[in-house]
């Protein structure tokens, strides 16, 4: 289980970065006050528009970055306290950590074994059956550098996979998909919620949020403006669709 | 420290997978360097060979038949013409047409024969271009070398056998003249080198690693893939810097190996006679060891704070340039140092190793270098381990 409670993560902006953004605020809140809670054997979404803060979010769970203030507790562990434990329960996908490009699929499927502890008949079984599944097998020995985006993205699933993670953290993970690998892909994230799983994922796809999520928090300005299962949101919103139930909630918090 | 070893393990095989990269760490340079040596050496063989083949162009002025026949006689390649006009000549000389002139005073000999106490002793006067090579080696071999012995012939009628005005000779006659301990010796001559070059082999080794190993990580975004996982980040920092430290040994082993290999051809055929005793070898061991860790650490610290690897070769140079000075220091030092010498990190590393070689050291020295030196190393790599948990500093 995942508990979020008031997530709050405040950026001190250099100069330049305040040029780039227009402000002469050299504060920029990131994620303001977010709460959730994700259980075992659902899928939740984080749904919302480029720069909302849920890439920050998954970042602080994943205890890369700290949170300015606020409470995040992973399988019990506090992720401030108890980084180390948190990361090991872990699997954590996002498209700015990349494989090293020098070396084989295989190679790191092995090294980041080793470094979850992972005991050596098991990493033989977690490989058999995450690269019989992605198709990895016919590109496990290649050098990441010479394998396209979509057989980088699937070397990136199993290598985050490798040590059978409770808790799975997957910021868009269908980015630059095409149809066939993100169809792998979201019914891999199915049947991880049907093992029991605790499983996050971002989109700011809608279709792909209402297809895949069991619940959804919607995040806009850093700030979750609505929760609920697709349903929930629809009649909370009257839209035909996700789409048009999101758009409601962006006009109403941006007072358009 | 679960974790060091894998990450070690990793950036060897980083290094030693990569048949590309073994030729570039540690095999492109020792080509680079002995192909720079050996078209030097031979470049300056032919000059020196272009230098004696070449025939002197001699300007002379009221010499005298004994001079004329002495020069024949000691067979310097050299032709000889008359100054006609002595502004004309010295303009030859200028533009290097000319390598040589010899002004001798009129009546030269007459001068010479009827010479009575009192009176002015002649005077022959010579020109030439220092900045011309040929007229440099003309003006040493016939105004030095020739004049000289024309001199001493020319004193030795006037006076008979020039025994009897030599009133004392210095050694012209003693072989045993120098006393030395010649394995000290050899150690001085290695002492001024040695200890700078493996400095600067140490660096320069681990500089292009270690900060790919780093800010290149950090710019590929493969850093992060290790930071998400349950491994502490002082055991990624140490299993780096291990890696640096092997890197660099090597690397320096196989520099030096060539350099001693290719020394033949830099000081013209002399090898350097090393010889080093079980005690000097460990002591050397220990200290060259702890120093590739204090590098390592220090190039792995400089990578940290860099985004990308463009920045963090930008750090690391300011601080190659220093090891760079801090081992000229100790090369040019005749000054027996004192004890708080020894206290200063870098420096006492170059200090020790050249006492070590040259048998001077003591062992409170020793032991202060070995232990200042890992010390800093520690420190340093606790701070690059602070770097690593900084969110800013990693730019996550």
């Amino acid at each position: 289980m995942i508990e979020i409670k008031n997530l709050t993560k405040v950026y001190r902006l250099n100069k330049k970065q305040m040029q780039e953004s227009h402000t002469k605020n050299p504060k920029k809140v990131a994620v303001n006050h977010l709460s959730f809670l994700a259980k075992e054997g659902e899928i939740y979404g984080l749904l919302g528009p480029n720069g909302a803060g849920k890439t920050t979010t998954l970042r602080c769970i994943a205890t890369i970055i700290k949170p300015t203030d606020g409470e995040i507790v992973v399988e019990g562990h506090e992720a401030r306290k108890d980084s180390e434990a948190v990361r090991r329960s872990i699997g954590f996908l996002t498209s700015d950590i990349k494989l090293d490009p020098q070396f084989s699929v295989d190679y790191l499927f092995d090294f980041f074994g080793r470094l979850h502890n992972v005991p050596k008949d098991r990493l033989k079984a977690r490989k058999e059956e995450l690269f019989s599944y992605f198709g990895i097998r016919d590109f496990a020995h290649k050098p990441i550098k010479e394998l396209s985006t979509g057989m980088k993205q699937k070397a990136a699933i199993a290598v985050s996979l490798v040590h059978d993670p409770k808790v799975i953290i997957f910021d868009e993970p269908t980015n630059g998909l095409d149809i066939i690998t993100a169809r792998s892909v979201t019914d891999y994230l199915r049947k991880l919620r049907d093992d029991g799983k605790v499983v996050i994922v971002s989109t700011h796809i809608m279709s792909e949020a209402q297809k895949l999520c069991d619940r959804i928090g919607v995040i806009i300005d850093g700030e979750k403006v609505a929760e609920g299962t697709v349903n929930e949101l629809l009649i909370k919103t009257g839209g035909q669709d996700l789409e048009e139930a999101f758009f409601e909630l962006y006009k109403a918090k941006k007072g358009a | 420290m679960n974790g060091v070893k894998e990450i070690f393990n990793k950036e060897m095989a980083r290094i030693f997978k990569d048949k590309k990269m073994i030729f570039s760490v540690f095999f492109l340079p020792v080509i680079i360097m002995v192909g720079i040596l050996g078209i030097i050496n031979s470049l300056s063989q032919n000059m020196a060979d272009d230098i004696e083949e070449h025939t002197s162009i001699v300007y002379m002025m009221n010499e005298p038949e004994s001079f004329q026949a002495f020069l024949e006689a000691s067979q310097t390649k050299c032709d000889v013409k008359n100054v006609e006009d002595m502004d004309d000549a010295k303009e030859e000389i200028k533009n290097g047409t000319a390598d040589l002139i010899i002004e001798f005073p009129e009546n030269f000999e007459m001068e010479v024969s009827d010479y009575k106490e009192g009176d002015t002793v002649p005077q022959i006067k010579t020109y030439y271009n220092p900045s011309e090579e040929y007229s440099s080696s003309a003006f040493q071999e016939i105004s030095g070398g020739i004049l000289e012995l024309y001199r001493q012939s020319l004193l030795s009628e006037r006076v008979g056998s020039l025994d009897n005005i030599a009133v004392f000779h210095v050694n012209s006659d003693n072989p045993d003249m120098v006393i030395q301990d010649d394995a000290k010796a050899g150690g001085k001559a290695l002492g001024m080198m040695l200890p700078y070059l493996i400095t600067i082999l140490l660096f320069a080794g681990a500089m292009g690693i270690g900060t790919d190993m780093i800010a290149g990580e950090k710019e590929r975004g493969t850093m992060a893939s290790l930071l998400v996982t349950p491994v502490r980040r002082s055991s990624i920092v140490l299993g780096k810097v291990f890696a640096l430290m092997v890197i660099s040994g090597i690397s320096s082993v196989i520099y030096l190996g060539a350099m001693i290999a290719a020394m033949p051809m830099m000081s013209g055929g002399e090898t350097l006679n090393i010889q080093l005793s079980p005690k000097q070898g460990v002591m050397l061991g220990a200290l060259l060891v702890s120093l590739a860790f204090l590098y390592s650490a220090i190039i792995v610290l400089l990578s940290v704070f860099a985004k990308t690897i463009k920045e963090a070769n930008t750090y690391v140079t300011p601080a190659y340039m220093v090891i760079l000075v801090v081992g000229l220091l100790t090369m040019f030092s005749t000054k027996g140092a004192d004890l708080t010498s020894y206290c200063v990190p870098v420096y006492n590393s170059s200090l020790a190793m050249k006492e070590i070689l040259t048998q001077e050291i003591a062992m409170s020295e020793y032991g202060i270098t070995l232990g200042m030196t890992i010390v800093l190393g520690v420190l340093l790599c606790g701070v690059i381990v602070k770097a690593f948990e900084s969110e800013k500093v990693m730019s996550l």
